[in-house]
C-alpha cells in the first residue's frame, strides 16, 4: 500500500481499540487505508486552493486530549444526549450513523483521519415528536496534540432541538471534527458552533447533513479562533426541505480561515439560504467557497447565496468562490459577492455626530456582522453570541 | 415540440459547404521537423523558428487542462495535420488574383470581396485556412500610418514589432493549447496603430477553416499606440464536418498610454449536429494587456457555434487608471458544451473592471461561466462589478457559474451577482397572445435577456449576432 509522506505519522500512531464492535475496527481500518493513500489534500485539489495546510504539514500532532463537556439541561423523554464512547456501548446501533461511506472510500480525507482516529464526540438524538427546549450546549478544551471528534446528531420525524457547539484551548494543537446529522421529516434543527480556539491552534470542522422531506436545518458558525481553520458544510436536501446556513468570521494577526459550503438540490421544491459574513484584519486571510448544485429534476428550487467580506488592513487578503452547478429549469438560483473596505460617507456621518473613530469603525463592523446572525432565532443566543463578537471588536 | 420548430430544428448548418481548391499540406503529426516545414513554408526569420520550437519544447511537458466543465474524446495530436494552404502562383496582388474558388466562397458567407469597400468602411483581412489571401483598404490605412495585414506579411516587413510583442502578452508556455499554437501557429492578423491615431473604420477577419482534418491556429497581435484607438471584429463560420476539429489560437492585445481597443467576435463555428457528432473545439486563448496609464480594452463576444467551447479572453489592467471590460453572450444548445469567461487582473492603481455575462443553454447543452477577477496589493482603489446571468430553456440543459475573486487590497471594490432562471410561462403567454408566434416570442425574450451586451457590438455585428441567437436557439421551445 501506498503512503503519502504526511500521513505516514498517523499511521504509525493507529492503534484500534480491542474492546470496540468488530465493524468499527473494521471502518476505522478501512478509513486509515483511504487516509494514507490519499495524504493530505494539495492547493491543486479545487476545494483547497485557498487553504494553505503548511502549518499542518510542517510537524505532525502526536495522539493528543480534549476535555468534552456535555451541558444537557433537562432532556426530555424520548431525547439522547451523552458522549460518543458512552454511546458507542450502550446504543451501538445509533452511533454507527455516524460513519458514512465517504470516509471509507477516501471522501475527504481528513474526515476518513478522523474516523480512523477519534476516540470520543457527543451524540443528540431525538425521538419522533419530541422537542428540546432550552438548547443542549457542548464545550471542548483542548490543550495538545491531535484531537479527532466524532459527533452525531438525528432528529426523529417533527423532533425539534437547538444545539450549540463551542470549541476552545490553550496551546498548540488540532482539534478535527466530524459531524454527521440527519434531520427527519418536517423536524427542525438549530445548529451553532462558535470556533474560539487558541491562536496557536488548527481547527477543522465538518458538518455533513442529510435532510428528509419539510425538514429544516439552520446552521451558523461563528469562526474567531485558531491560527488554521476550516469549516465544511455540505448538506443534502430532501423535498420541500429548508436549509438556512450562515457565518461570520473574524480574523486579524496571521490568522487563517476557510469556509467550504456545499448544499445540494436533488429534491425538489427545496429552498436554501446563505449568508456568509467576514472581517480581516493585520495579514489575516478569509476563503469562501460555496457550492449550490440543482440536479436534473430539482424542480421549482429557490436558493440564494451571499458572501461578503471586509478588509481592514493593507495586507488582509480573502478568496471567494460562489458557484453554481443548475442542472434544471424551472429554479430560482442567485448568488452575490462583495469585497470592500468600511464605507467613508457612513464613517464620516458617525463621526460629524460626534463619534470616535474607533467606535464608528466597531459600530459599523458590529452592524455589518451581525446581519449573519438571523439565522439563529433565539434572542438570547443571539444576544450572546453578539456579545462575543463586541469583545473580539474591543480586543483589536 | 411543433412541426415547424422540428422542421426548423432540422435544418441543416447554413454555412456547411466544403472548397474544393488544392492545398498544400504538411504530413500529419507534430515534431521538430513540422515545424521547421511550417516555418520555412512560410519563409520566416530564425528568431522565430527559434521561438517556435521553444514553445514546442515547452507543450511537449504540458498536459491538457482538465479543470474546465467540457467532456470530449481524447485528441490525438499526432494524426492532425498542422499546415495547409491554398495552392497559389504567387502572392495576390489585388482581387482579381485571387482564385475565383475562394471569392465564391467568401460571397456565400456574406463577405464579397468585390464589394468591400462599399461594405461600410469595413476592411476585410480574409483568412482561408492558413493563408491570408487578401488586404483590403490597405493603402488607406496605410496613409494613417496603420498596419493592418496577416501576421506573415508582419513578419516579413515588420519584424522588429511583431519581435517586440509577440508572446508579451501570452507567454510561449501560458496553457497547453497556448503552447500548441506558438509552435505551429499559421496565419491570422497583426493590426498596429501609431500613436495618437484613431482607425477610422472597423478592422475585420473572416477565419475560416477549411480542409478535412486540418486544425486551425491562427495568431492575432493587436497593438495600439499611445493615445490610438481600434475597432477589430472577428467573425467565424465552418462548413460542415461529421470529425471534430481543434481550433487553437490566441489573441493578444497590447494598449499603451491613453490607447483604446475594442475587440468583437461573432463565434459560429460549426456546433455538431443534433446528437453531437462533429462540430469544432474551440480551444482559445485571448488576452489584453492594458499596459499604459489610462488605456482601456474591451471584449465583446457572442459565442453561438463550436461543439466545445473553452475560452477566456481577459485583460491585465497594469497601467493606472486603465479599464477592461468584458461582454459576453454564450449560447449552447443540442450537445454543445461552453466553459467560458473572463480574466480581470488588477495590478495598477484605480483600475477599473466590468463583467457581464449572459448564458443560455438549451437542449442538452452545458454552459459555464468561470471567472476570476484578483485584485494585487498594489491595486489602489481598484473596481470589479461583475453581473453573470443564466437563462435556461428545457429540462436536460445545464448552467453553471463559478466565479473566483481574490482580493489583495482593502480599498477596492469588488461586487459579483449572479442569476439564473427561465423563461418564464408569463413572459411567453403574453407574447403568444400578442400573436408572436413561439419562435419570435422567444427570440424577443432572448434578446432581451442579451441586450446589455449586444448593445456593445458594432452595428453590423449587432444586426447578425441578433439573427445567431435566434437562429441557435430555433425548435428550443415548444
Amino acid at each position: 500500500m501506498a503512503v503519502k509522506t504526511e500521513a505516514a505519522p498517523y499511521l504509525d500512531v493507529f492503534r484500534p481499540n480491542a474492546g470496540e464492535p468488530a465493524w468499527l475496527r473494521d471502518a476505522r481500518a478501512k478509513a486509515r487505508d483511504a487516509f494514507v493513500a490519499r495524504g493530505f489534500p494539495s492547493r491543486r485539489d479545487e476545494a483547497w486552493r485557498f487553504t494553505n495546510l503548511r502549518p499542518l504539514a510542517d510537524k505532525p500532532f502526536e495522539p493528543g486530549h480534549g476535555k468534552l463537556e456535555l451541558k444537557p439541561g433537562s432532556l426530555p423523554k424520548g431525547a439522547w444526549f451523552a458522549s460518543m464512547a458512552r454511546t458507542l456501548i450502550e446504543k451501538p446501533e445509533i452511533a454507527r450513523r455516524a460513519i458514512g461511506e465517504s470516509d471509507l472510500a477516501g471522501g475527504q480525507p481528513f474526515a476518513s483521519l478522523n474516523a480512523a482516529m477519534f476516540a470520543d464526540g457527543f451524540v443528540l438524538a431525538l425521538d419522533e415528536g419530541v422537542t428540546l427546549d432550552p438548547p443542549v450546549e457542548i464545550v471542548h478544551s483542548a490543550g495538545d496534540g491531535s484531537i479527532n471528534l466524532r459527533n452525531l446528531i438525528v432528529l426523529a420525524p417533527s423532533s425539534r432541538a437547538t444545539i450549540v457547539e463551542r470549541y476552545c484551548g490553550e496551546g498548540a494543537y488540532w482539534t478535527n471534527t466530524v459531524t454527521t446529522v440527519s434531520v427527519g421529516a418536517g423536524a427542525s434543527l438549530t445548529h451553532v458552533k462558535v470556533q474560539d480556539e487558541g491562536p496557536e491552534a488548527i481547527h477543522f470542522g465538518m458538518v455533513r447533513a442529510a435532510l428528509e422531506p419539510a425538514a429544516t436545518y439552520r446552521n451558523f458558525g461563528l469562526t474567531l479562533g485558531a491560527n488554521l481553520s476550516r469549516q465544511d458544510v455540505q448538506v443534502a436536501h430532501g423535498i420541500g426541505s429548508i436549509v438556512d446556513l450562515a457565518g461570520a468570521y473574524l480574523q486579524r494577526g496571521d490568522q487563517d480561515t476557510t469556509n467550504a459550503v456545499v448544499v445540494d438540490h436533488a429534491a425538489p421544491g427545496a429552498t436554501t439560504r446563505e449568508l456568509f459574513k467576514g472581517v480581516l484584519d493585520k495579514r489575516s486571510h478569509g476563503a469562501f467557497l460555496g457550492t449550490i448544485r440543482v440536479r436534473e429534476g430539482a424542480q421549482k428550487t429557490d436558493a440564494k447565496q451571499t458572501s461578503r467580506a471586509l478588509l481592514l488592513s493593507d495586507r488582509a487578503s480573502v478568496d471567494t468562490k460562489p458557484e453554481l452547478e443548475i442542472l434544471a429549469d424551472d429554479v430560482k438560483c442567485a448568488h452575490g459577492a462583495a469585497v470592500g473596505d468600511l464605507d467613508k460617507d457612513t464613517l464620516f456621518y458617525l463621526r460629524a455626530r460626534g463619534i470616535g473613530i474607533d467606535e464608528a469603525r466597531r459600530m459599523l463592523i458590529e452592524a455589518f456582522v451581525l446581519e449573519a446572525f438571523e439565522t439563529v432565532e433565539q434572542p438570547e443566543l443571539r444576544g450572546h453570541l453578539a456579545a462575543r463578537v463586541r469583545v473580539w471588536l474591543e480586543a483589536a | 415540440m411543433t412541426d415547424s420548430a422540428q422542421a426548423l430544428v432540422s435544418d441543416s448548418y447554413k454555412y456547411g459547404f466544403v472548397t474544393d481548391i488544392d492545398e498544400d499540406r504538411a504530413p500529419p503529426g507534430l515534431n521538430e521537423d513540422v515545424i521547421r516545414f511550417i516555418s520555412a513554408k512560410k519563409g520566416e526569420p530564425e528568431w522565430l523558428l527559434e521561438w517556435r520550437l521553444g514553445a514546442f519544447g515547452r507543450w511537449q511537458k504540458m498536459s491538457e487542462p482538465k479543470w474546465a466543465n467540457v467532456h470530449f474524446p481524447p485528441i490525438d495530436y499526432q494524426a492532425a495535420s498542422y499546415y495547409s494552404a491554398p495552392k497559389q502562383k504567387a502572392a495576390p496582388k489585388s482581387i482579381d488574383d485571387v482564385d475565383p474558388e475562394l471569392l465564391r466562397t467568401y460571397e456565400k458567407l456574406g463577405i464579397p470581396l468585390h464589394e468591400r469597400k462599399a461594405l461600410a468602411g469595413v476592411a476585410v483581412d480574409a483568412v482561408f485556412d492558413s493563408v491570408s489571401v487578401a488586404t483590403t483598404f490597405k493603402d488607406k490605412l496605410g496613409e494613417l500610418g496603420i498596419i493592418f495585414c496577416s501576421f506573415g506579411e508582419a513578419v516579413r516587413e515588420h519584424g522588429d514589432l511583431v519581435q517586440q510583442y509577440l508572446g508579451s502578452v501570452v507567454p510561449q508556455g501560458d496553457n497547453f493549447y497556448a503552447a500548441l499554437n506558438s509552435a505551429v501557429f499559421s496565419d491570422g492578423s497583426f493590426v498596429y496603430v501609431p500613436p495618437g491615431v484613431r482607425c477610422p473604420m472597423e478592422l475585420s477577419t473572416y477565419f475560416r477553416i477549411n480542409a478535412a482534418k486540418t486544425g486551425q491556429f491562427e495568431r492575432t497581435l493587436v497593438i495600439a499606440d499611445k493615445g490610438a484607438y481600434v475597432s477589430y471584429l472577428e467573425g467565424c463560420t465552418a462548413p460542415q464536418r461529421d470529425e471534430n476539429q481543434l481550433h487553437a489560437a490566441v489573441v493578444e492585445l497590447v494598449a499603451l498610454d491613453d490607447a483604446q481597443i475594442k475587440y468583437s467576435t461573432v463565434q459560429n463555428w460549426y456546433p455538431g449536429d443534433a446528437e453531437g457528432r462533429g462540430g469544432i473545439y474551440n480551444f482559445v486563448t485571448k488576452r489584453g494587456a492594458c499596459r499604459g496609464a489610462r488605456s482601456k480594452i474591451s471584449w465583446t463576444q457572442v459565442e453561438t457555434g463550436s461543439a466545445i467551447t473553452w475560452k477566456y479572453p481577459g485583460c491585465l489592467l497594469e497601467g493606472d487608471d486603465s479599464v477592461g471590460e468584458f461582454y459576453s453572450v454564450a449560447v449552447t444548445n443540442n450537445r454543445q458544451q461552453a466553459d467560458t469567461g473572463t480574466k480581470m487582473i488588477h495590478l495598477g492603481r484605480n483600475t477599473r473592471s466590468t463583467i457581464i455575462s449572459k448564458g443560455i443553454s438549451a437542449g442538452k447543452g452545458q454552459n459555464t461561466y468561470r471567472g476570476l477577477v484578483r485584485v494585487q496589493p498594489k491595486a489602489v482603489n481598484s473596481r470589479n462589478y461583475t453581473q453573470c446571468d443564466s437563462l435556461l430553456i428545457g429540462q436536460k440543459c445545464g448552467a453553471h457559474t463559478v466565479p473566483y475573486i481574490e482580493v489583495r487590497n482593502p480599498s477596492s471594490r469588488v461586487e459579483h451577482e449572479a442569476t439564473t432562471s427561465k423563461i418564464s410561462e408569463e413572459q411567453m403567454f403574453y407574447c403568444r397572445s400578442r400573436g408572436l408566434s413561439q419562435e419570435d416570442a422567444l427570440s424577443l425574450i432572448v434578446n432581451g435577456f442579451c441586450k446589455e451586451v449586444l448593445k456593445e457590438l458594432p452595428m453590423e455585428f449587432a444586426v447578425e449576432a441578433q439573427k445567431l441567437l435566434s437562429v441557435s436557439l430555433e425548435g428550443s421551445v415548444g
